[in-house]
């Protein structure tokens, strides 16, 4: 059974675009709401999705690990995380399921560097760092590590436990392909960067937050 | 050569600490990768107490010039890596309280009972 998890906090406006373009490819589409203060929520259930709640924003890596959960408890097999701000192309969905199905890969990394994308030139840098952070941490180089388009496979939906609350969980979804010696591919993706979602990526200062936690958990672990 | 209590008990500690690093990765708790990182770290420590001398060339920059100095900066970095330690269970003191969110949130979201669903090769 295929699953998508789609964390959101404050989407309503864009939510249930998401769903509609994701439902056709999958069984279920499971939104958790990470303390929205919006209609979030109304709209995903409107929208056909199950829903479930954070009582308070606990933060992407969180909200993540709460849907991948759920969707294990719903017996999901193969779990696809998007994001919920309409960055991510749900087309691109069947390039990325085929390596799973192929049985070539445990995760599949979508990489929006991999094709033409008009990316600006600042969100290029940050992610470029937040490679290298990744590499260092984690001795493992992933070409778009921060994205939050991935598609787990059976193993890794039985493996993963992710600890960090923040965007951080992008990395620590690299350590663990590390840990466990998951197989990964990255697919070449589709993105549409808008002033929305430019504004709801991470600040500079939240850049360097989240990077000097991921150097210090993997030192002090 | 005449070593000081200090020269045989840093290197002694960071031989305790590298171990106990790959003890952890041996037991799958840490990576290989963050094993290395640790010996590496720890090792330069050792290194440095054992031979100060190499640090010769970093003196005139840090006034590390004799082994009284060499004693004060490593207890600095020693509290450093204390205060370090103290962020961390910080954030695991949230990280708590993120659990326990999310334990709510998926018991209120009406989802089958995980013991009769359960992933038996999760491995945690």
């Amino acid at each position: 059974m295929i699953v998508a998890v789609i964390p959101a906090y404050n989407e309503a406006s864009r939510i249930a675009s998401v769903i509609k373009g994701v439902s056709a490819y999958v069984e279920q589409v499971i939104v958790v709401d990470d303390g929205s203060t919006d209609i979030t929520s109304a709209e995903a259930i409107a929208s056909g999705a199950r829903v479930v709640k954070h009582m308070h924003n606990c933060g992407a890596g969180a909200a993540t690990m709460t849907g991948i959960e759920a969707a294990r408890r719903l017996g999901a097999t193969v779990i696809i995380t998007i994001d919920a701000d309409e960055q991510h192309d749900p087309k691109d969905i069947p390039a990325l399921l085929k390596p799973i199905r192929d049985n070539l890969a445990d995760v599949v990394f979508a990489n929006r560097f991999g094709q033409r994308n008009k990316i600006p030139f600042i969100r290029r840098v940050f992610n470029g760092i937040g490679n290298i952070v990744t590499l260092v941490a984690t001795g493992r180089w992933v070409n778009d590590s921060q994205c939050g388009f991935k598609v787990f496979g059976p193993r890794a939906v039985g493996q993963i436990n992710l600890r960090m609350s923040g965007f951080e969980f992008c990395t620590e979804i690299v350590r663990e392909t590390v840990q466990h010696r998951w197989r990964i591919a990255q697919v070449p993706t589709k993105v549409v960067y808008s002033e929305y979602t430019l504004a709801k990526g991470q600040s500079f200062s939240n850049g360097v937050r989240t990077a000097f936690k991921i150097l210090l958990r993997s030192f002090l672990r | 050569m005449n070593l000081t209590p200090y020269q045989i008990g840093v290197p002694l500690l960071a031989l305790f600490v590298m171990l106990y690093a790959w003890n952890l990765a041996l037991r799958k708790k840490k990576t290989i990768w963050e094993a290395l990182l640790w010996t590496f770290f720890w090792s330069g420590i050792a290194v440095v107490a054992f031979w100060p001398g190499i640090l010769g060339y970093l003196s005139a920059a840090t006034g590390i010039k004799d082994q009284v100095n060499a004693v004060l900066v490593t207890c600095i970095g020693i509290l450093f890596f204390m205060v370090f330690y103290i962020i961390i269970r910080l954030e695991e003191m949230g990280q708590r309280q993120t659990r326990t969110i999310r334990s709510l949130a998926l018991r209120d979201g009406d989802l089958p009972d995980p013991t009769h669903n359960s992933h038996k090769n999760s491995g945690k």
